[in-house]
């Protein structure tokens, strides 16, 4: 009997460790992903996490008195200025932006996702994203992969580099999330986008400035509710030391439209 | 000799297989996204709402229906003098989704299991703590008892927690006498990017909401951030009789314009209402030239 078991124990030792290494092999791949297949670069569409092409439509639930009216001169709430802004902003000269035909100072990148009315996200190629802002018919482009500017005379949008990777704080430490890396079956990443060399303008509509050197870095993450409805939340960051003492965070939310409707562009409006 | 042996070596590789695999297991946590810490609040939108407080008779950018609004324009500030209603605490969708409390994120582990079974959350101001269940139990039924923090339950999807709170007692949506019902529903998503954290919340309201609310907060992780104790005692601030509750009577509130006057707004734009929250509300109020003094 004895013998037996002792003929028993390798191989259920053998079982033991085959499950073992399959166990280790699926908790590999769930907490890391499958190993990735080498060189083979895959582009921003196809390694899109989530789909946030279509129309949308910005739902004004804060900050109403500041972005559905143009506020009063001075009214800078909420907004953390250094004395050089404040100074900047109780300076505001709608009519002088209008003489210089810069009406569209408070439709800069920095600035365009707080404006309200609708956005249309499509891509234009498999590594370029293009945002159509109705609202002073701004256009956006946000440029994944190797993209590098050209240079040139600053605009209102700026140059926005896109990428889906992002360092995730997690349990355990620092884990990063390359492109189009899966886990445990689920594509993650944020659409992360960071933009420079914009046109000095507006924060708000009555002139709460940025200056040039504004760095502006954007998260836009999806929420899909049990209702039907999608939502599409743009947490906001400017750094900009000359005219903010610390980054400015907002996070603004834009609900999904099934359609066109509604889609109205306007020209920008200083006042 | 050799078979003999064997059967000692299984049983050292037998006992560790339970150790390796409770450790494999407790790894499976670290693909969740982490929260804990200490988060200070950033009050950027609508700061002297949040922050001071709101205006009497501002309710712009709230989807209520009629019904919160006569009861928001019975309001009297003078409430919150009331013993009873000075340490009354905010409930959990107010106190994380968009006062922008401190916070501090705490994760319950169990000890055997590793697996996360709760994380804590604990804002500054009258001490409120907050459960979050993760290990999948059911809610209460609906006759359960209602708290300031009701009862949550969160998931992972993907990076994102979604954290869905019911069984809340009623409290203010907005603290100028806009209230929520204890009938809502509060869901929550928990966007964590490096060191700051978005709280997107969207509260679902069949009494007082015509339709979803969407608001979101933001955090940044401040490991020097010490929270404070919050005692708080009530006494008499103003000697009332018994029973007496301040309020105006339906049509008698004589502060509700102000705030319109004060910021050159007309009257029906600060009522609030779903229709006032869509662009197409901004070109109507255009055409009715609503544009800074």
């Amino acid at each position: 009997m004895g013998n037996r078991i002792v003929a028993r124990r390798p191989k259920c030792l053998g079982v033991a460790t085959l499950g073992l290494l399959m166990c280790i092999s699926r908790n590999a791949e769930s907490q890391f992903g499958p190993e990735p297949a080498p060189a083979r670069p895959v582009d921003a569409k196809t390694a899109a996490p989530y789909d946030i092409t279509g129309y949308w439509v910005s739902v004004i639930t804060e900050d109403w008195r500041w972005r559905m009216v143009t506020p009063a001169k001075g009214d800078y709430a909420s907004v953390p200025l250094t004395a050089e802004g404040r100074k900047v902003t109780d300076a505001w000269d709608p009519a002088k932006d209008e003489a210089e035909g810069a009406q569209c100072k408070a439709y800069g990148a920095p600035a365009i996702m707080r404006v309200p009315g609708r956005i249309h996200v499509t891509w234009v190629d498999a590594n370029t994203m293009k945002i159509d802002a109705d609202a002073g018919s701004q256009v956006r482009t946000l440029h994944f992969g190797e993209w590098k500017t050209s240079g040139g005379e600053p605009q209102w949008q700026g140059d926005s580099i896109a990428s889906w990777d992002e360092m995730i704080p997690s349990r355990g430490g620092l884990a990063l999330v390359p492109p189009s890396r899966e886990i445990g079956g689920q594509k993650r990443g944020t659409l992360k986008v960071i933009t420079t060399h914009m046109r000095p303008g507006y924060l708000r509509k009555n002139g709460v400035p940025y200056s040039a050197n504004a760095v502006l870095t954007e998260y836009y993450d999806l929420s899909r509710e049990a209702s039907g409805d999608t939502w599409l939340w743009i947490t906001t960051v400017v750094n900009d030391p000359q005219y903010l003492n610390q980054p400015f965070i907002t996070s603004t939310h834009w609900k999904k439209q099934p359609d066109a409707s509604g889609w109205n562009p306007t020209p920008c409006a200083a006042r | 000799m050799m078979n003999q042996k064997r059967p000692a070596n299984s049983m050292k590789a037998a006992g560790m297989l339970p150790i390796v695999l409770f450790a494999l297991l407790g790894t499976q946590a670290f693909a969740q996204v982490d929260l804990s810490g200490e988060w200070a609040g950033r009050i950027h939108n609508d700061a002297p709402e949040r922050g001071g407080g709101p205006d009497i008779g501002d309710f712009t950018g709230l989807p209520i229906n009629a019904a919160a609004r006569m009861r928001a324009e019975s309001y009297n500030p003078s409430l919150l003098t009331v013993p009873v209603w000075q340490c009354r605490p905010h409930p959990a969708d107010y106190m994380g989704g968009r006062a922008g409390f401190n916070i501090r994120f705490t994760p319950e582990i169990d000890p055997s299991t590793q697996q996360l079974i709760a994380w804590h959350a604990r804002a500054a101001w009258m001490a409120q703590e907050r459960t979050i269940w993760m290990d999948g139990r059911p809610h209460p039924p609906e006759e359960a008892r209602h708290t300031w923090q009701g009862f949550s339950t969160g998931k992972w999807e993907g990076n994102v927690l979604t954290v869905t709170t019911t069984h809340l007692k009623m409290g203010f949506l907005r603290r100028n006498g806009v209230v929520r019902s204890d009938r809502a529903v509060l869901t929550e998503h928990f966007f964590r990017h490096g060191d700051m954290l978005t709280v997107a919340s969207i509260v679902e309201d069949p009494a007082y909401l015509t339709e979803p609310l969407p608001r979101s907060v933001s955090y940044v992780l401040d490991t020097a951030q010490q929270m404070a104790p919050y005692p708080c005692e009530a006494v008499v601030e103003i000697p009332r009789e018994d029973g007496v509750v301040p309020h105006y009577l339906p049509g008698t509130n004589p502060f509700l314009t102000e705030f319109a006057t004060k910021h050159n707004l007309p009257l029906d734009a600060v009522k609030g209402g779903a229709e006032k929250l869509y662009p197409d509300y901004q070109k109507r109020s255009r055409e009715t030239a609503i544009t800074a003094k």
